[in-house]
């Protein structure tokens, strides 16, 4: 007897790991990726090539980025959304590698853990007026276990006995990391030294970067070509080569250039059939299978359960609590920079080697009371990074008139991809039933279908955040020894409000919640292991389930929680691996 | 007309489009001189810098060359990987064009191209293509040198040519300048796979070693500052004004 067939919409972190846990199991996965495949050799016998390289140029171009003239994004306010216009920005609002192994193809694979608390927020903290706080219905003891697992499978490099106790308390683990550290960026020490000094703790940044040969793929050698550029030796793990290409040898089946534009629901609309998709020659086609995994990342899950409404599901697929698509959340990104007198070369590395958590929270008290909010919380601090060449230029030039002998004079002398470092908060995003993921009434893509059009506004909640945090990342960037000169920053290329310190929620590319997950089926669009609760084998496996964002790189979360519900599934469904051992 | 070129080809298309006619693969032999000094006033170089500047790069006949990407096949969008050879590795990867598929084909058409009114071109509303940004600006900075100084573009006086790049109410030299200074960036600082940064002049005088696959940095290298050159209050002061001209200059 056969087991119960699969089929997984998109191939990057989510879809991956539900694809090698199924397949493994003996289910038949059929994985649907609307990208290329980039990676020469995936899912042959050895191991996986690569054609990036350190080309500043090519990852500029949409090699593996979708091209927004293609499928571009519509984006607007609250405000724009409340006066009925329509949009106000088309091309790309976070998108993300349009390619088979998604995002982490040019992650830089920073893997925390989500803390205690952020899957409690409710309950430990209370409601956010004007935000919509709900507790995750699983806590972090349940999603422990997967965590080891995911870490051990994709090879995490860290240290627990340098991690705070704050942290381990927050986050506790029950093993050393599989790897070492990297070679600490000088910068790291920099302003490790200097968050010392006022009484923080940087720490070796957990990552899924080898520091050593792990699991048949080479050591980083620190080449610098990490954050945003796909690795040209395979030396950091991800959805393709450390899930998918295992995958695909159990036998999965992978077809690239497969777009899914409708989830097939059958008659009583209660059970999926499968799905509906366009080929890579643009033909139509049908897939059936008894099982339908959704892992577009947050804003296409959104997209494609929207697309799928019918008349037994009028506002989408699964949507009867009205949440789909709501409570979308971004991370945002504060800088501090810091310009230091020697070359501290902070673009080589792996994008940073260190991290801070003094700055999660939360803040109560006066801070929090000016800004009418019962709290604030921040975010994990990515330190030590710098800019490449390219990117130099491109940010001197972006000022009007920036070219020029004085240009030329600023590469050569004040050369910030040398000495500058920067501090860079990722923080947490409070959900709102009003930033949210719907179809454009008149935009189509290049498969003809209706255009994400994503509404989206920061809340009190972020604004207070960034700008307490950013004081004090100025003070960790004037405390660092060497720095001559400190200042705020965002990131490069976004508009926002001048002076906020809060830019760039639209390229930060941490994408959650458009599906979040619940007990209570009324407010709610998955149950606990993010299966659309009104179907019955339909389930989601990447970030649209999160109910909060946490001040954390998501990535990992995504994986522990597909593998959580792709074990339920292979055990549910009379599969085999249910003894949560680890098994490569 | 379509060439299948071999490999390391670039080099070569870039000497055969000079020995001919003069005119480039998309541009003409004016329109190339044109962007010429358009790019030398972008980054200069002598006597205006000390160091190698557009001029010395190739950085015109590169974006000349990604103006015509599709008459070479596969079109010089991608450059291959993983290796260039510059830090080891046997052969120049960087060299074999990474060939676009239907859809990558189509985004580049209609990037270079333009949607030139076809619907079906149009998913983010109308896009002029880079082609015609170049067409137009080149012949709208002739237009502009020949109105107030009586020369075309490429003859006028350095200060003169400045004046008119510069000249932020102009909006059809400013959508020009954006498109074109974009591309010089890449061409003077991208992989000279490129066509531009010829005998790496973008890259050896700021003292950067480019890309250092599959060599990368030792330990040491990592962790421990370079030599080189210190900055100190001069740079401090850039620094300052540059990030307050950002603070300023956002919309």
């Amino acid at each position: 007897m056969s087991k119960p067939s699969v089929i997984v919409v998109g191939s990057g972190a989510g879809g991956s790991v539900a694809a090698w846990v199924l397949a493994r199991a003996g289910h038949p996965v059929l994985i649907l990726e609307k990208g290329r495949n980039l990676l020469p050799g995936l899912g042959h016998r050895g191991r996986p090539g690569s054609r990036f390289g350190n080309d500043e140029v090519k990852s500029g171009r949409f090699f593996e980025n979708q091209d927004p003239l293609l499928e571009p994004r519509a984006q607007r306010s609250q405000a724009e959304a409340e006066q009925g216009v329509a949009h106000s920005f088309v091309g790309d609002v976070n998108d993300l590698p349009t390619t088979v192994g998604g995002g982490t193809i040019h992650w830089d694979a920073k893997t925390p853990r989500f803390w205690r608390h952020d899957f409690k927020g409710l309950s430990m903290f209370g409601p956010v007026p004007g935000a919509n706080v709900a507790d995750w219905p699983l806590a972090y003891d349940e999603l422990a276990p997967y965590y080891d697992r995911i870490e051990r499978r994709l090879g995490v490099q860290g240290d627990v006995h340098r991690m705070p106790a704050s942290t381990l308390a927050q986050a506790p683990r029950r093993h050393q990391f599989p790897m070492p550290p990297n070679p600490p960026m000088y910068a790291g020490l920099l302003f490790a030294e200097g968050a010392r000094k006022l009484g923080y703790t940087a720490y070796p940044f957990p990552m899924a970067v080898n520091s050593r040969k792990y699991d048949g793929r080479p050591a980083c050698n620190s080449c610098g070509f990490c954050s945003g550029f796909g690795c040209p030796i395979n030396a950091r793990g991800g959805a393709a080569v450390s899930f998918l290409h295992r995958a695909l040898l159990h036998g999965a089946e992978l077809r690239p250039r497969s777009f899914v534009y409708r989830v097939d629901v059958g008659r009583r609309g209660h059970r999926a059939r499968g799905v509906s998709y366009l080929d890579a020659h643009g033909r139509r086609r049908k897939a059936r299978a008894d099982i339908v995994i959704l892992a577009g990342s947050a804003i296409e899950t959104a997209r494609l359960l929207l697309m799928s409404s019918s008349a037994a599901h009028p506002h989408g697929l699964g949507n009867r609590s009205r949440q789909l698509g709501r409570n979308l959340m971004f991370h945002y990104f504060t800088l501090g920079v810091a310009l230091f007198r020697e070359n501290i070369h902070a673009w080589r590395g792996p994008s940073t080697t260190h991290t801070m958590d003094d700055f999660v929270g939360p803040v109560t008290g006066p801070d929090a009371r000016a800004a009418g909010l019962p709290y604030f919380k921040g975010g994990i601090c990515e330190v030590g990074a710098s800019v490449l060449l390219l990117q130099e230029a491109q940010l001197y030039t972006a000022l009007p008139n920036g070219w020029g002998t004085q240009f030329k004079a600023e590469m050569r002398d004040l050369a910030l991809r040398e000495h500058l470092g920067a501090i860079q908060l990722v923080g947490e995003d409070m959900p709102q039933k009003a930033n949210r993921v719907d179809l454009h009434p008149r935009l189509r893509d290049v498969y003809g279908f209706p255009i994400p059009r994503i509404t989206y506004s920061p809340h009190q909640f972020e604004m207070t955040a960034s700008r307490y945090y950013a004081q004090k990342l100025i003070e960790v960037c004037q405390a660092a020894p060497g720095s001559i000169s400190a200042g705020l920053t965002a990131v490069p290329l976004v508009p926002g409000g001048p002076g906020s310190g809060l830019e760039g929620p639209n390229s930060t590319a941490h994408i959650m919640g458009t599906a979040r997950m619940g007990n209570d089926a009324r407010r709610s669009v998955t149950d606990r292991f993010g299966r659309l609760h009104e179907l019955e084998n339909v389930y989601i496996g990447d970030g649209s389930v999160f109910t909060s964002s946490g001040g954390f790189n998501p990535t990992l979360t995504i994986m522990a929680l597909s593998l959580r519900m792709a074990e339920h599934l292979a055990g549910a469904r009379g599969g085999g691996v249910t003894d949560g051992r680890h098994r490569p | 007309m379509l060439a299948l070129a071999p490999p390391a080809r670039v080099r070569s298309l870039l000497e055969a489009a000079r020995a001919a006619t003069g005119d480039g693969r998309f541009l003409t032999k004016h329109e190339l001189a044109t962007l010429r000094a358009a790019t030398a006033r972008f980054v200069p170089g002598p006597p205006y810098d000390p160091d190698p500047g557009a001029l010395q790069a190739g950085v015109a006949e590169a974006i000349d060359l990604m103006l015509g990407a599709f008459r070479v096949r596969p079109p010089l969008i991608h450059a291959g990987g993983p290796f260039s050879g510059r830090a080891g590795g046997r052969r120049d990867d960087f060299a074999h064009f990474v060939p676009l598929d239907r859809l990558a084909t189509l985004g580049w058409r209609i990037r270079l191209e333009g949607s030139r009114g076809m619907r079906s071109r149009e998913f983010a509303g109308p896009v002029v293509g880079l082609q015609e940004i170049y067409r137009k600006g080149l012949a709208h900075l002739d237009e502009r040198s020949r109105s107030a100084y009586g020369v075309d573009f490429a003859a006028a006086p350095p200060p003169a040519q400045d004046a008119i790049l510069s000249d932020q109410s102009d909006s059809d030299t400013q959508e020009f300048v954006g498109a074109a200074l974009a591309n010089t960036l890449e061409a003077m600082y991208g992989a000279p796979e490129y066509g531009g940064n010829r005998k790496l002049v973008g890259w050896t005088p700021n003292r950067w070693l480019g890309d250092r696959q599959p060599a990368g940095f030792s330990p040491a290298q990592v962790s421990s500052p370079d030599p080189g050159p210190r900055v100190g209050p001069a740079a401090a002061a850039l620094f300052s004004a540059w990030l307050a001209a950002r603070e300023k200059g956002r919309p």
